[in-house]
């Protein structure tokens, strides 16, 4: 916890106009020795002015750098661009019953996609099902969901083939469990997919 | 109306993360109530969400009346600006990886616009908001502490009013933007000039004062040479008049030291005060 002193100059230099975070480096004997601002592009100028002034009340040797925000991404194009962030709340295996849970929010709308197989390709199942349930139009089928060995431990790799006479997709992630880490190498294959999508259309 | 009319969709209940605590975020207001906790606990959250949740980054964005958006970004990192640029437009908690529940990313979010409001309004209603120094109310509270103090234990303090010269005719020839500005360089100068413990405060318009700890007359003295000196770095032209009043020498009563040094202030500018 910050002290209540650092907690009022912290909030004196947000309440600057145009700043939208501040952020602090400390020396080894814990003293503030970098102080770097995020502000709106038009009041980056009078923001490092009255910023300098204020460190300097607090820590004189402190160094100021004011970032300039940049302008708001555009977002993204495609099956899932315009609906929002596809959010993977849990993934479980229920071993009583034999089938795997995906659940899915996207802005606030929650999906629970299922399928009787097992964790590695039952993971990539359900999570398309739970897409499907959210309304995504998802223009590929699951062809394969394996696992390899690493230095680093069992990276899920996802294939999705398209219905139109295109390249597989492929999609990676390692987590904590195998169900996991099929759900999460599902949703990359299809943001690379998005990606491609934003990057050549 | 028939059950054919009906298109709704019925979603599917999501249970509980096993991991969520209900107590959480109760814990999380009862600390803010009790504690007066100000922005610092919003990293003290995040840091207990990633602990939580072995996050790598996790960013709040959250939205005040008078700061507009603010981010705060685990362990007290500014946002790159590309980043930010795409979370400056939506209020939320960001977590890096995306697994945590959405119900518990909305006690999160909560809980920290609260801290955030609370400090604002402990901030603005103890601040001057054109000089950033102490207003009348918070220097009338610091002013019956020390008072006190000084009667029990005999600590000395002294109390300096300062009024600006001519500030009315600066207001009237050049501006209130124009005195404005003069007004917050005198605040900077001020906040330049006192020491850590003592306290500068805005008491009228274009009037001053200043509680100087553990401080007797010659201290005094030195405190008004640095406001001049930094008042001169300012650039700023205006010139100013003192008076001072000491306890427990003078006095131990807030009111009667406040008249001494009124009546001192006064005394110097060769003016009758009625």
């Amino acid at each position: 916890m910050i002290s209540p002193t650092e907690e009022d100059f912290e909030l004196e230099l947000r309440a600057l106009p145009g700043v939208v975070n501040v952020g602090f480096r400390y020396s080894e004997k814990g003293d503030v020795d970098a102080v770097a601002l995020v502000a709106h592009g038009d009041h980056t100028g009078i923001v490092r002015v009255q910023a300098k002034q204020i460190i300097a009340l607090y820590y004189p040797d402190a160094t100021v750098s004011v970032e300039e925000m940049k302008p708001v991404a555009a977002p993204s194009r495609g099956a899932a661009g315009d609906a929002g962030r596809v959010v993977l709340v849990r993934a479980e295996f229920n071993s009583h019953e034999g089938f795997c849970e995906v659940h899915l929010n996207v802005n606030g709308r929650v999906a629970v996609g299922r399928s009787e197989n097992g964790p590695l390709i039952g993971g990539a199942e359900a999570t398309l099902d739970a897409l499907r349930q959210l309304d995504f139009d998802i223009p590929f089928y699951l062809v394969g969901s394996v696992n390899v060995a690493t230095v680093r431990g069992w990276p899920v790799i996802v294939t999705l083939r398209p219905r139109a006479n295109e390249a597989d997709r492929h999609g990676i992630a390692q987590a904590d469990t195998e169900l996991i880490s099929s759900a999460k190498a599902t949703l990359n294959a299809l943001n690379r997919y998005l990606s491609q999508l934003d990057n050549f259309g | 109306m028939n059950n054919a009319d009906l298109s709704l969709t019925e979603l599917p209940v999501t249970p509980l993360d096993a991991n969520y605590e209900p107590w959480l975020f109760q814990s999380m207001i009862d600390e803010l109530a009790t504690n007066e906790l100000g922005i610092g606990f919003i990293y003290t959250v995040l840091e207990h969400l990633a602990k939580r949740y072995d996050l790598t980054d996790a960013v709040v964005v959250l939205e005040h009346d008078v700061l507009t958006t603010q981010e705060f970004r685990l362990a007290g990192a500014a946002v790159n600006a590309d980043h930010a640029g795409r979370l400056a437009a939506a209020p939320g908690v960001y977590c890096e990886p995306d697994i945590v529940p959405p119900i518990e990313l909305d006690a999160v979010r909560t809980a920290c616009q609260l801290a955030l409001s609370l400090h604002m309004a402990r901030f603005t209603s103890a601040t001057d908001a054109l000089t950033s120094i102490s207003n009348r109310r918070t220097f009338d509270t610091a002013l019956s502490n020390s008072a006190v103090r000084s009667a029990r234990y005999g600590w000395a303090f002294t109390v300096v009013l300062i009024d600006l010269k001519d500030f009315k005719v600066v207001n009237d020839r050049s501006g209130h933007d124009v005195g404005d500005r003069l007004l917050r360089h005198f605040g900077l100068a001020l906040r330049q000039s006192v020491r850590q413990g003592d306290l500068a405060a805005r008491v009228g318009g274009d009037e001053f004062a200043v509680i100087l700890n553990n401080a007797e007359g010659h201290e005094a003295m030195g405190f008004v040479e640095r406001l001049r000196e930094n008042v001169l770095r300012a650039g700023e032209s205006i010139e100013f008049t003192t008076g001072t009043a000491t306890s427990p020498r003078d006095s131990t009563d807030p009111a009667e030291l406040m008249r001494i040094a009124d009546a001192r202030l006064y005394a110097k500018r060769g003016i009758i005060h009625r």
